[in-house]
C-alpha cells in the first residue's frame, strides 16, 4: 500500500478531530479552555483534510484505504477508504467545519458556566467524525454503524438544552424517524447482501449489478425512504423543523449543511453508482419528490417566523431542488442521455455543496442574532443593521445565495439544473416532458418564493427599527463568529463567480464513480476558470453578468443625479397621522408580510385567525385588541396522527386483550406455545 | 428391570391424574407425596444397578435427598402453609374434574404422538419412559392453568419439577449429582419463596385464589 504525503495528512486530520474531543472532556471544568482547544484542533483537522481531499481529487488514482481491520468475527470488518465521490463530499464537510469550529469559538462562550462545555465540545467533535466515518466507510456494516453513530449523536446535541421541553419532544420525534429510515436501509443492505455475497462499497465498478430485477426495485424503495428520512424529504420530513431549532445554531449548521446531506451520498453511492444501471421510473419518483419538497418545503418556510424553524423548512426546499436534479440525471442517464445526465447529477452535486455554504452561513447568522437579541422570533427583532452591520451584509450574501441570485453560488447550480432540465425535454418521451416542464416550473416558483422568505428574514429583522428591547440592546457578535460567517460567504461567492473550480472536480467525481464526463458537454473543455458555461447553446458567464451588474449601477447613480438635479434638503415636521411619532409598531410585521402567501396557499395551510377585542365595552371601546393567526401543518394532521392514533388504538386493545394480568392467561400462554413448538418439531 | 422402570413411570403419569382429579387442596400436598415418593423409588432402582455395576452410591444419595426434601419436608411446610391461611372450603378449579381429566388424557396423547416421532430415542423401553414423564411435566402445567388458589399453583409447579427431573432420569439415568443437588436446593428456595408470597397474598387480598392479583395490573 502505497499512501502518499496528502494521505497521511488525512490520517492526521483524522487524529486532530480525536484529540479535539479528547481536550473538550480532559477540560470539561474549564470551560474556555476546553471549547478553544477542541476548536482549534477541529480548524485544523478540517484545514487537513481539507488539503489532502483536494489534492486527491486533483490526483487522482483510484480509492484510498484509511484503515482495513478484519477482526476474528465472522463477517465483520471495519473498512474505512475514499474515493472520488467521498473525498468530494468530504470537502463540503471539512470547509464547513472549518468554519463553524471558528464560529463556535465565540458562539459557545454563552454556555460558559451555565453548561457542560466539555461534553458539548466531545460530542461535536465525535459528531463531526460520525459524519466523515459514513463517507469513509468502506462496506455495508461500516456504513451502518456510521450512520448510526452519526444519528444517536446528533439526537444528543438535539436534546442537549434538555430542560426546554419542546427540545426533549423534537428529539424525540427525531431519533423515532432516523430510526425507522435506518431500519428501512438495514433491511436493503440485507437484502443487498444476501443476494449477492457483496459487501464492499467503496472500489471500482457497481457491485449490487448481480441483484435480480424485483430485488432492485425493492432496494431502491426501501433506500429511497431511508435515506429520505435522514434527507427530510416530504411527508418524511416532520423532524427536520423541530430538531433543527432545539439544536445549538452550530449544530444546526452541521446538521441542515452536511448531516442531511449524507442522505444525498447514499442515494448518489447506492441507487446511482451500486445497481450499474438505473430505471426510468426511479428518476421520476426522485424527480416527483423533489418537486413536492422544493415547492412545498418554501411554501411551509413562508409562515415560520423562527427563524431557525424556517431556515430548516429552506433545508427541505434545497433539499427538493437537489433531488430534481439527481432525478433529472436518474432519468436521463436511465435513456442514455449520459451528457445530460452528467451536467444535472453535477448540478445536484455542485447544490450540495452551495447549500452547505450559505444555508450553514444562515444558520451561523441565526445563531448570531440569537446570541445578540436572546431570541428566534423574527417579530422581536428590526433595525439589526446598525447594531450589527457586519453580520448583516453576511446574512445578505447568504440570503442572496439561497434565493439564487447573481452573482453568488446558489445561481449557477440552479441554472445548470434548468439547462438539464430544458436539453432533456426535447428527447425525452410525453409524460417524463410534462414532469419536466413542472420540474422547470417548480424550480422557478422556489426560487421566487424564497426571495419572498428572505426578504421578509432580512427586511424584518434587519432593517425598521427595534421591535423589542433585546433588539435594540443588540451588539456586534465576537470576531470569530463573524470569522466563520465571512469565510462561507466569501465561498459563495466565489464559487459563484468561478464554479468551473467546483466543476472541475466535480468532472472527476462523475467519471470515477459513474463514467459520466461533465466537459466534452459544457465548452471550455479544460480549466479556463475565468471562461463562462455552455450546457448545449446556452451560455453563461457570471462574471460577465457581475460586471453588467457593476456597469449598470455605475451608469445609474451618475444618471438619476443628472436626471433628477442635486437634491435639496430642508427639514420640516412631517404630518405623523395624528399619533406623536413614527414608532416600532407602525411597521410592516413579518405575518403581514407573509398573508399574501397564506391566502394562495389556503388549502396547505388551513389558516385560522381569530381577533379578541376587550374591555369593558367591546364593541366601542376596546382596551386591547388580540389577533392570532394560526396555521395547520396538515401532515402531521393527517398523516402522522393518523398513524399514531391508530397504533395507539391497537396497542390499546392488545394490552386489553393479552395483558390481563391473570396469571393463569400467562400460564396457558406458556403451555400453548410449549405445545405449538412440539408440534412444530414433529410436523416440519 | 425395565418392566419395573415401566411400571413405575406409568405409576407416576397416573399419580398426575390423579392430580388432576383432585377436589381438595390438602389432597393436592397428599398426592404431590405419593409422586414424590414413586420418583425415589425408581431413583433408589437406578441407584442399585448402578451399585452392582461399579460400586458408585450417587443415586442412593439422591434417593435419600428426594424423600427428606419432597416427600416429608416441602408437604410438610405446604401443609403449614395450609392451615394458616385457608379457612373457606370452596370450588378451587374453572371446569370440571371430568373434562380436566380427558385434557389431561389428550395432553398424554398428543405427548406420545410427538416424541415418538422425533426418532431420537432408539430405545423403544425409554421411548416409553420419556412419553410418561414429558406428559407430567404438561400436567403439571395444565393443572397450574387449571386452579385458582396458590397452594395448587405451588404443587403444580413441584409437579412440573418432577415431571422434569424424571424426564432426565429415565432418559439418561440422572444428571451428575452436583447438578442435582442445584436444581435441589433452588426448589428449596422456590418454595419457601412461594410460600411467603402466599402468606403475602392472603395478607393483601383476604383470599389465596390468584386470581384476585388481576388486581395489581397498572
Amino acid at each position: 500500500m502505497n499512501l502518499s504525503v496528502t494521505d497521511h495528512l488525512f490520517t492526521l486530520a483524522i487524529i486532530m478531530f480525536f484529540a479535539g474531543a479528547c481536550f473538550g472532556l480532559l477540560f470539561c471544568k474549564k470551560h474556555r479552555a476546553a471549547n478553544t482547544l477542541s476548536n482549534l484542533f477541529c480548524m485544523a483537522g478540517s484545514a487537513m483534510g481539507t488539503i489532502s481531499v483536494v489534492f486527491h481529487l486533483l490526483k487522482g488514482g483510484g480509492p484510498v484505504t484509511v484503515l482495513n481491520s478484519v477482526p476474528g468475527i465472522p463477517n465483520f470488518s471495519l473498512q474505512l477508504k475514499y474515493d472520488n465521490l467521498s473525498a468530494y463530499f468530504l470537502l463540503v464537510l471539512f470547509i464547513l467545519t472549518f468554519a463553524v469550529s471558528l464560529y463556535s469559538i465565540g458562539y459557545i462562550s454563552h454556555y460558559y458556566g451555565k453548561r457542560n462545555v466539555g461534553i458539548f465540545n466531545f460530542l461535536y467533535c465525535t459528531f463531526i467524525l460520525s459524519m466523515m466515518m459514513v463517507m469513509l466507510a468502506g462496506n455495508l456494516l461500516t456504513f451502518f454503524i456510521a450512520w448510526e453513530l452519526m444519528s444517536v449523536v446528533s439526537y444528543f446535541l438535539v436534546v442537549f438544552e434538555h430542560e426546554r421541553s419542546e427540545n426533549v419532544k423534537a428529539g424525540t420525534v427525531y431519533i423515532i424517524m432516523t430510526h425507522l429510515g435506518a431500519a428501512l436501509i438495514m433491511i436493503a443492505f440485507m437484502i443487498m447482501n444476501v443476494l449477492t455475497g457483496e459487501t464492499s462499497i467503496i472500489g471500482n465498478g457497481a457491485f449490487f449489478t448481480a441483484l435480480p430485477e424485483a430485488a432492485k426495485n425493492a432496494c431502491f424503495l426501501l433506500l429511497l425512504v431511508g435515506f429520505g428520512t435522514k434527507a427530510g424529504i416530504i411527508p418524511f420530513h416532520i423532524w427536520l423543523p423541530k430538531a433543527h431549532p432545539a439544536a445549538s445554531s452550530n449544530i444546526s449548521a452541521l446538521m441542515s449543511g452536511f448531516m442531511i446531506k449524507t442522505a444525498i451520498y447514499g442515494i448518489v453511492r447506492f441507487i446511482i453508482c451500486g445497481f450499474g444501471g438505473i430505471k426510468t421510473w426511479w428518476g421520476m419518483t426522485i424527480l416527483i419528490l423533489g418537486i413536492v419538497a422544493a415547492v412545498l418545503g418554501v411554501a411551509y418556510a413562508l409562515m415560520e417566523h423562527n427563524i431557525k424553524r424556517l431556515l430548516a423548512f429552506h433545508s427541505i426546499e434545497n433539499i427538493g431542488i437537489i433531488f430534481i436534479g439527481l432525478g433529472m440525471g436518474m432519468i436521463a442517464y436511465s435513456k442514455e442521455y449520459y451528457p445530460i445526465a452528467a451536467v444535472a447529477i453535477a448540478a445536484a452535486l455542485f447544490h450540495t455543496l452551495n447549500h452547505a455554504l450559505f444555508k450553514g452561513g444562515l444558520f451561523l447568522g441565526a445563531g448570531a442574532i440569537q446570541y445578540a437579541t436572546h431570541t428566534r422570533d423574527i417579530e422581536q427583532l428590526g433595525g439589526l443593521i446598525k447594531k450589527m452591520p457586519v453580520t448583516a451584509v453576511f446574512v445578505l450574501c447568504f440570503s442572496l445565495a439561497i434565493s439564487a441570485i447573481v452573482p453568488f453560488n446558489g445561481f449557477v447550480s440552479e441554472w445548470l439544473t434548468y439547462q438539464s432540465i430544458f436539453a432533456f425535454i426535447p428527447k425525452g418521451s410525453l409524460c417524463i416532458n410534462m414532469i419536466s416542464i413542472i420540474a422547470a416550473a417548480a424550480l422557478a416558483f422556489a426560487g421566487a418564493l424564497a426571495a419572498v422568505c428572505f426578504v421578509k428574514l432580512f427586511g424584518i429583522s434587519f432593517l425598521g427599527l427595534p421591535r423589542s428591547e433585546h433588539a435594540g440592546e443588540a451588539k456586534e457578535v465576537p470576531p470569530t463568529m463573524l470569522g466563520g460567517m465571512g469565510i462561507l460567504a466569501a465561498l459563495c461567492l466565489v464559487a459563484g463567480l468561478f464554479p468551473k473550480i467546483i466543476l472541475n472536480l466535480l468532472d472527476k467525481v462523475l467519471i470515477e464513480t459513474a463514467a459520466l464526463k461533465i466537459y466534452p458537454n459544457l465548452s471550455g473543455g479544460t480549466v479556463p476558470v475565468f471562461s463562462g458555461l455552455t450546457v448545449s447553446g446556452n451560455k453563461m458567464s457570471m462574471i460577465a453578468i457581475l460586471a453588467v451588474i457593476l456597469a449598470l449601477i455605475a451608469a445609474t447613480v451618475p444618471a438619476v443625479r443628472i436626471i433628477g438635479g442635486k437634491a435639496d434638503s430642508r427639514k420640516y415636521g412631517t404630518w405623523d397621522c395624528g399619533f406623536v411619532e413614527i414608532n416600532e409598531r407602525m411597521q410592516y410585521t413579518a405575518t403581514g408580510f407573509s398573508k399574501p402567501i397564506r391566502i394562495v396557499f389556503r388549502i396547505l395551510f388551513r389558516p385560522s385567525r381569530t381577533l379578541a377585542v376587550k374591555g369593558e365595552h367591546p364593541k366601542y371601546y376596546p382596551d386591547k385588541m388580540e389577533y392570532k393567526v394560526g396555521t395547520v401543518s396538515v401532515f402531521e394532521k393527517y398523516f402522522y396522527d393518523v398513524i399514531i392514533r391508530g397504533l395507539h388504538r391497537f396497542s390499546q386493545r392488545v394490552k386489553l386483550s393479552v395483558q390481563t394480568g391473570s396469571i393463569h392467561m400467562y400460564l396457558s400462554y406458556i403451555l400453548v406455545t410449549v405445545l405449538a413448538l412440539m408440534l412444530y418439531s414433529r410436523l416440519f | 428391570m425395565t418392566t419395573y422402570m415401566d411400571i413405575i413411570s406409568l405409576l407416576i403419569l397416573v399419580s398426575s391424574f390423579v392430580l388432576v382429579a383432585n377436589k381438595k387442596q390438602t389432597s393436592y400436598i397428599k398426592t404431590f407425596r405419593i409422586q414424590s415418593f414413586l420418583i425415589a423409588l425408581s431413583m433408589a432402582a437406578i441407584g442399585f444397578r448402578h451399585f452392582q455395576q461399579n460400586g458408585r452410591i450417587d443415586a442412593f444419595i439422591l434417593c435419600a435427598l428426594i424423600i427428606g426434601l419432597k416427600v416429608i419436608y416441602i408437604p410438610n411446610l405446604l401443609n403449614k402453609t395450609y392451615d394458616k391461611v385457608e379457612h373457606k372450603v370452596e370450588k378451587d378449579f374453572y371446569l370440571n374434574i371430568p373434562i380436566l381429566t380427558l385434557l389431561a388424557c389428550g395432553i398424554a396423547v398428543f405427548v406420545y404422538f410427538i416424541v415418538t416421532g422425533i426418532g431420537q430415542f432408539d430405545n423403544r423401553d425409554i421411548t416409553m419412559q420419556v412419553v410418561n414423564m414429558v406428559s407430567v411435566v404438561l400436567i403439571g402445567i395444565f393443572f397450574m392453568i387449571t386452579r385458582k388458589k396458590a397452594i395448587g399453583q405451588i404443587v403444580g409447579f413441584l409437579v412440573v419439577e418432577n415431571g422434569i427431573f424424571g424426564t432426565a432420569m429415565f432418559a439418561a439415568e440422572g444428571m451428575p449429582l452436583i447438578v442435582d443437588i442445584g436444581i435441589f436446593i433452588d426448589l428449596l428456595t422456590g418454595v419457601l419463596i412461594m410460600g411467603l408470597m402466599v402468606f403475602r397474598i392472603n395478607d393483601k387480598f383476604d383470599s389465596i385464589n390468584t386470581n384476585k392479583l388481576k388486581k395489581l395490573k397498572g
